[in-house]
Formats: structure tokens, C-alpha cells, sequence
């Protein structure tokens, strides 16, 4: 708990939530200005249309934010040179640890505030029903862990590599396979970290094209596909953490 | 007086080069232990190795009679204060601020604080960032996150690096007075012998990643060549009559070289050259500075 109060008092005046705000306004314009005036069939259904626009907006967006996090995070200890300082202070277990669980507060902040934004924009234009629960719930848990898995190899890039310039490049790439990758065979998809926002979709969109007219519905959420984020996860956590404490400072 | 660190064997491998080898370093309780040795010696690789910061290919390192390893190691560094290169710290926080992360993680009272930033005159300057202060002020900054815990021992490596003339002179009268006020045992590395020299107590010279000399400063002073430099008008001549009468000597680089000899002795040989016409155009007094020893211990040249 002292790790992660000091990393959150490392953050002063480094203004780290400024990005995450202004990438959270662009998000959220994109997302439902296209909403903002529905008809009756759109009312009908309009929180799998959310649940189907906004992966594709995390999936363009997020890996950058989540990259812009890390290297801010990392880039104040490669700045000055405080590694060696804080090994003789504290582990370097924890130190990777304590970085991790500050930048993911907040990663989390940025999506609950995100999620909040799009259930009270529902209510505000009276889509049909209640906000389903259940589906909100999955997406939100599909849509963290993903956040989080890309954090965290986004912070083992930073905090590994000295110039904040490799992290920043392989975010930039990961949001292009991220948006890239809805086009993607399902079974390919899986290998890519950065489609794990298209991999846990659950609503689908069917487009007629002689009617011209879009139908959104609610799927299954691929359990097995989270099941493997889930290994991403630990690994990346597991290989990460070993790379960062064994490395000499 | 007992070690307080104490290395055996200590090796340290980076891919096909061996940066430190078999060092026996041996730091007395009480003393300044000044480690001294040019750019590239080892000296930083070692005293990362002492802080847990690299890891030794082979050979063991005691701190305070206790084996250093993995598990025990933070318990250590709890009395081990660090400065290490270049000062660690956070430009977009205050110098106050620095100190209270460390205070924090150390676990240490919140006086310390203020101790440490008084011991560093940096206490009217606690509230400006870091990123405005000068060098000499962070490094400054770094002695005080060093002292912060007042620990038994301070590990300093180049500290007076890129400091003006009189920012070294502080950071040199700071750690000058640490053993006497505090009872500290300052390691203090550099690869000036001048500082080392107003500085230590003992000195260990590494050369290319081994120990080439250990022992206290004033054995090293011991060890300086002390002889007699002459300057004739007819330097061959003058060498064949000292040799002549038994005077030993040498001819080098223009000068003749006499051993230390007795002032009667010296009137003698002035004297001797005189009657034979030779003019003697100057007598010095010499003696080999603690530098050419330290270029000779390092080039390994000496063997002391």
C-alpha cells in the first residue's frame, strides 16, 4: 500500500489524467454524436448499438492512452535515474507491482467514467428497456482486462526501455491492429493482443444491403477468448515482472 | 577495527569482458575509504554489487558481518545510505517531496527530513522543484536522500562529478564531517586523487577491474619517492665525477637525479662540482606526488 500511495504522489503535477481526459471527450463525442438524434427503430436498440460502437473506439484509441500511461509512469524514473535509488529502498517486485496497480486505477477510472457517460447517454435518449445488466457488466470486464493486459506490456516496454519513443510506436501500432483486426478471421484475431476488443464483442451488427438498414443484437460473450486474455495476462505479467527485477540498474 | 564491508573473490562478467576481478575490498568501521581508479576501472560496478544493484558473477560481499544475498538485502541497505553516479530524483517534485517518498518507503520519522536538507543547507530551497535546481543543489539533495536515514554507512560514488570548485569544496567538507558528527563510515569513490587525497582516511586504487593497493592514506604517503634533482652547466661531466667519488646518481631527462642525501653531503658535492669548474645552476628538493604513484599502481607498473 506505501508503494502504491507513493507512485500516485510520483504522479503530482505530471497532470496524467489531462490525456486520458481529452481522449475520453473524443471518445465519447465519436461514439454518440452519431446517436444523438435516433429513431424509433435505433430507440429499439440502442444499447447493443452502443455495446457494438464503442469496442471499435477502444480498440482505435485506447491502446494509445493506455500507452501514453505507461510512459509517463516509466519515463520519471529513466528521467531521474531513480531506479537505483529505489531498489536499495525497495523490491523491485513491488516497485513493478505498485506502477502497475496505479496505472490500472487509472485505466479503470477512464472506463467506468466512460461506461457511465454511455448508460446515462441511454437513459437521456430513452432507449428501449433497462440498461442491460448483464451485457454492460461483461462489457466492462471484457473491456478492462483488455485495457489492462495492454497496459501492462505497454508498462514492461516503458520501464525495460529507456526511450519512451519504442512504447509510444508500439501503441500507435497496436491501436492500427486493434482497428485492423474487426476485419480479421475470428480464429486469427486471438493470437493478437490489441483484438481482444473485437474478440469479446458481445453484440453483432447484421447490414442488409438492400434495405440499407442495420440490425444490432446481443451475442454470447466468448468465454474462451477472455479464458485467453486471461493467460496473456499472467504471462506477460509473470515475464514482465522477472525482466524488470533481474535487470541491473 | 572491524570491516563493516568486506568482499571476497568478487568477480563481475558483462558478456565477454571482466569488468571486476577477484576484488578484496575491506572498508574499516569509522574510516572515509576513499576508492579511487581512472574512468572504466570497476569502481561503480563494484559499488552496485555492494548495493545489490548488479549482480556478482562470483565471489561473496559482507556488510555489517552479515553475507549479503537476495533475502537480507533490504534488511541491510537499512543502514546504508546511497549516492550512486549521478543524484536520483524527481524534477517535477519539490526537494521536500523527493525526501518524503523516500521518508515514506524507508519508514523513517518525518524530522529526518528536515535533519537531512539542514545537514545539506538545502533547507530554504526545500519547496522549489528539483528541475530548478542547479548541480551542484541535486547532488546536494542526493547526499540528503542518503542521509536521510542516518545510516551507519555511506556509499558515495563520484560525488563532487560535474560540481564547479566550490560546490566540490562543500560536498567535500560535508562528508569530511560525517564520520566526526555522525559516526558514519563514509565509501567515497572517485578518479581524482586530490579529492581522495583531502578526503580519506584509507584507499583502495582499482585498475581495470582489480585492487591494485589497499591501505590507509598515510601508507600511501609513505610510498612517495623522496630524491634530489641537480641542473649543471656540464651535466655528463659533473655525472662522472659524483660517480667518481662514490656519489650514487642517475642522468635523466637533462637533470641529474641524487638520492635524499644529508645537507653536509649535499655541500660536498656542490662544493666538488665547483672545484672543478662545473657550474651548479640549481638543487630542488623532489618528491614522487601520490599522482605518479597512482599512475603506476594503475598502469600497473608498481607493485607496492
Amino acid at each position: 500500500m506505501k508503494a502504491l500511495r507513493m507512485e500516485f504522489f510520483k504522479c503530482r503535477r505530471r497532470r496524467l489524467w489531462l490525456p486520458l481526459l481529452v481522449m475520453l471527450a473524443a471518445q465519447l463525442a465519436w461514439g454518440l454524436y452519431s446517436m444523438r438524434d435516433p429513431t424509433a427503430r435505433e430507440l429499439q436498440q440502442g444499447w447493443a448499438t452502443l455495446l457494438y460502437n464503442f469496442p471499435m473506439l477502444n480498440a482505435m484509441m485506447t491502446p494509445v492512452i493506455a500507452a501514453v500511461v505507461a510512459s509517463r509512469m516509466a519515463d520519471i524514473e529513466h528521467k531521474g535515474q531513480t531506479l537505483k535509488l529505489l531498489e536499495t529502498v525497495q523490491r523491485t517486485g513491488t516497485l513493478f507491482d505498485a506502477k502497475f496497480l496505479c496505472g490500472a486505477a487509472y485505466m479503470t477510472l477512464f472506463e467506468l467514467v466512460q461506461l457511465v457517460v454511455m448508460i446515462a447517454f441511454g437513459l437521456f435518449c430513452g432507449f428501449a428497456g433497462a440498461p442491460p445488466a448483464d451485457k454492460i457488466a461483461e462489457y466492462f470486464a471484457a473491456t478492462l482486462l483488455t485495457t489492462l493486459t495492454i497496459l501492462l506490456l505497454q508498462l514492461v516496454l516503458s520501464l525495460l526501455i529507456p526511450n519512451q519513443m519504442i512504447g509510444m510506436i508500439i501503441g500507435l501500432i497496436g491501436s492500427f491492429v486493434g482497428l485492423f483486426s474487426l476485419f480479421f478471421p475470428p480464429s486469427f484475431q486471438k493470437f493478437l493482443l490489441w483484438a481482444y476488443y473485437a474478440v469479446l464483442y458481445n453484440t453483432r451488427m447484421d447490414w442488409d444491403a438492400a434495405t440499407r438498414i442495420s440490425d444490432y443484437y446481443f451475442i454470447d460473450l466468448d468465454w474462451a477468448g477472455f479464458a485467453c486474455l486471461i493467460v496473456y495476462f499472467l504471462v506477460i505479467y509473470a515475464v514482465g515482472r522477472i525482466l524488470f527485477v533481474k535487470k541491473e540498474v | 577495527m572491524a570491516n563493516l564491508i568486506q568482499t571476497k573473490g568478487l568477480c563481475k562478467r558483462y558478456g565477454s569482458a571482466m569488468r571486476v576481478k577477484d576484488l578484496c575490498m575491506a572498508v574499516p568501521e569509522g574510516s572515509i575509504y576513499g576508492f579511487l581508479g581512472p574512468n572504466g576501472a570497476g569502481k561503480s560496478t563494484t559499488l552496485k554489487m555492494i548495493l545489490g544493484l548488479a549482480h556478482p558473477t562470483s565471489g561473496e560481499i559482507d556488510v555489517f558481518g552479515k553475507r549479503m544475498n537476495e533475502k537480507n538485502r533490504l534488511d541491510i541497505l537499512k543502514d546504508i545510505g546511497s549516492l550512486i553516479e549521478s543524484p536520483s530524483y524527481y524534477g517535477h517534485l519539490t526537494g521536500e517531496e523527493n525526501l518524503r517518498i523516500l521518508q515514506t518507503l524507508r519508514n523513517v520519522p518525518e524530522d529526518n527530513i528536515r535533519d537531512a536538507l539542514e545537514i545539506v543547507r538545502l533547507t530554504s530551497q526545500k519547496d522549489k522543484k528539483v528541475a530548478h535546481y542547479s548541480l551542484g543543489m541535486k547532488q546536494r539533495l542526493g547526499l540528503a536522500a542518503a542521509l536521510l536515514a542516518h545510516p551507519r554507512l555511506l556509499i558515495l560514488d563520484e560525488p563532487t562529478n560535474g560540481l564547479d570548485p566550490a560546490g566540490i569544496q562543500e560536498m567535500r567538507e560535508l562528508i569530511c564531517e560525517l564520520p566526526g558528527r555522525f559516526g558514519m563510515t563514509v565509501v567515497v569513490s572517485s578518479h581524482l586523487l586530490s579529492e581522495i587525497d583531502q578526503m580519506a582516511t584509507h584507499v583502495g586504487v582499482i585498475a581495470d577491474g582489480a585492487l591494485v593497493y589497499q591501505n590507509t592514506i598515510d601508507r600511501l604517503h609513505e610510498k612517495s619517492e623522496h630524491h634530489l634533482a641537480m641542473h649543471t652547466l656540464n651535466d655528463a661531466m659533473a655525472q662522472a665525477l659524483l660517480t667518481h667519488h662514490g656519489i650514487p646518481n642517475e642522468l635523466r631527462e637533462g637533470e641529474i637525479i641524487l638520492p635524499p642525501l644529508e645537507d653536509e653531503k649535499v655541500a660536498e658535492c656542490v662544493t666538488l662540482l665547483a672545484d672543478s669548474n662545473i657550474g651548479v645552476t640549481r638543487i630542488e628538493e623532489r618528491r614522487k606526488n601520490l599522482e605518479d604513484i597512482f599512475l603506476e599502481l594503475t598502469e600497473g607498473a608498481a607493485s607496492l
